[in-house]
């Protein structure tokens, strides 16, 4: 289960398989600028400064162009992350509105983290 | 001569399934007719054969149709476009499903524009003999029709004039960065006859949508309609809420592509001899979003 870390503020956040940046994020208590989160008004677009996304559906050539496709832009509504990733707003923070999903993901995030580091079989301890 | 209604709202949607699913399942439209990458919706009110198109591929608007009371106005708008300097080609019977010979140009604004007097007539689902006041099986929303359409523009000025001398439209309602007689217009809503606006002109990029509206009675089916999107997921851009302008009350939300619907009740009845409201950009906030009396950042900026 990949991570979302925010450049430059170093958060880390917890994705779910299959959730999009956006989705992971909101779930995390944060907000940011968005508009249709839907794929078709481009405004949710942040870099990818590390790590590999795939999107969930085909993206409109109005909202990506062929540059975007292969120059970091990530439209995070529909961006999946195959691996972790490094993200950066671009002219802005995320804002942390609902700090208990803040605190829910950082132990999701830290149970999957020990999990992906004890041996191989071996049941997590709580 | 006269421009009886926005038709058609034809539009592009990046995946049919999802789309199918909003439209038909949320907002209550029947499907009338498929073929290819397309689909064919009308809501329960409306007889004319479709409203509204989806295609398959992209996201944003392909064209509107608009509907003339006579068969002789498609030349008179020909005439008219073809005076203002625009290109216009003629269009066939069943270039679009169930719609008859017609005209097509771009307008100033860089949307496509389709001109047509006949559509196969299905009905409404009430029927016209002692008819009822509405289905008794609605779907979701269950909007009656479509309404109306805003759309951006680089020189709404422009398209004022535009849609005056070659609809015959008049505007009911402007905003103008100041009350000078050579104010520039930042925006501006326009109608053929009592409805308050058939189509609003944004500034902004050429050849966008900001939304197509759907008809809603009142208040109270404007708020049911914002619960039925918190059902389905719906995301929502603002509202329930009244717009200053139009004083419509309203709920923007988005298609599954992303594309900027809007659910629509109320409005004063709009006549040619009503003097013009003319907004000014201090007052943009109130008169676009009557109780937050601000914009959010999406107003101006997320068009498909």
């Amino acid at each position: 289960m990949p991570t979302v870390t925010i450049h430059p503020t170093g958060e880390v956040i917890h994705l779910e398989t299959g959730e999009t940046v956006l989705s992971g994020l909101y779930r995390a208590g944060y907000s940011y600028t968005v508009g249709c989160r839907r794929g078709g008004c481009a405004i949710c677009k942040v870099d990818c400064l590390a790590g590999e996304f795939a999107y969930d559906h085909p993206i409109a050539d109005t909202v990506l162009s062929e540059d975007e496709r292969t120059d970091g832009t990530c439209l995070s509504c529909r961006a999946v992350p195959t691996t972790d990733v490094t993200i950066e707003l671009r002219g802005e923070d995320v804002r942390l509105v609902n700090p208990f999903l803040r605190q829910i993901n950082e132990k999701a995030r830290l149970r999957a983290q020990a999990l992906a580091a004890s041996p191989a079989g071996a049941v997590p301890k709580e | 001569m006269a421009v009886s209604r926005l038709g058609y709202a034809h539009v592009r949607v990046t995946d049919m399934a999802e789309a199918k699913d909003h439209y038909a399942n949320t907002m209550g439209l029947y499907e009338t007719h498929a073929e290819g990458n397309k689909t064919y919706y009308k809501a329960w009110d409306e007889w004319d054969h479709h409203s509204v198109v989806l295609e398959e591929g992209g996201v944003g608007l392909v064209k509107f149709g608009w509907k003339v009371d006579y068969s002789s106005d498609i030349d008179e708008i020909e005439k008219r476009a073809t005076a203002f300097g625009v290109t216009v080609e003629r269009m066939s019977k069943g270039e679009n499903a169930e719609i008859g010979d017609g005209i097509r140009f771009t307008t100033p604004s860089d949307h496509v524009f389709e001109v047509y007097h006949e559509a196969t007539c299905i009905g409404t689902e009430v029927g016209t003999h002692n008819p009822d006041a509405f289905p008794r099986h609605l779907v979701g929303v269950g909007v009656p029709a479509l309404d109306h359409s805003l759309i951006t523009a680089e020189d709404p000025g422009l398209m004022d004039r535009f849609l005056t001398a070659v609809f015959d439209f008049f505007p009911t309602e402007r905003v103008q960065t100041s009350l000078d007689d050579d104010a520039d217009i930042i925006a501006t809503w326009m109608t053929s006859g009592n409805q308050i606006h058939q189509l609003a002109v944004l500034a902004g990029p050429q050849g966008k949508l900001h939304h197509f509206a759907f008809r809603l009675g009142d208040w109270v089916e404007v708020g049911r309609a914002a619960d039925l999107f918190s059902m389905d997921d719906v995301p929502i851009d603002i509202g329930p809420t009244r717009h200053g302008i139009t004083r419509g009350q309203t709920v923007y939300f988005f298609d599954p592509s992303g594309n900027r619907n809007e659910v629509f009740a109320g409005g004063y009845l709009a006549f040619r001899d009503r003097p013009m409201n003319v907004w000014t950009p201090d007052a943009l906030g109130k008169g676009v979003f009557y109780h937050a009396r601000e914009l959010n950042d999406a107003f101006t900026s997320v068009l498909t």
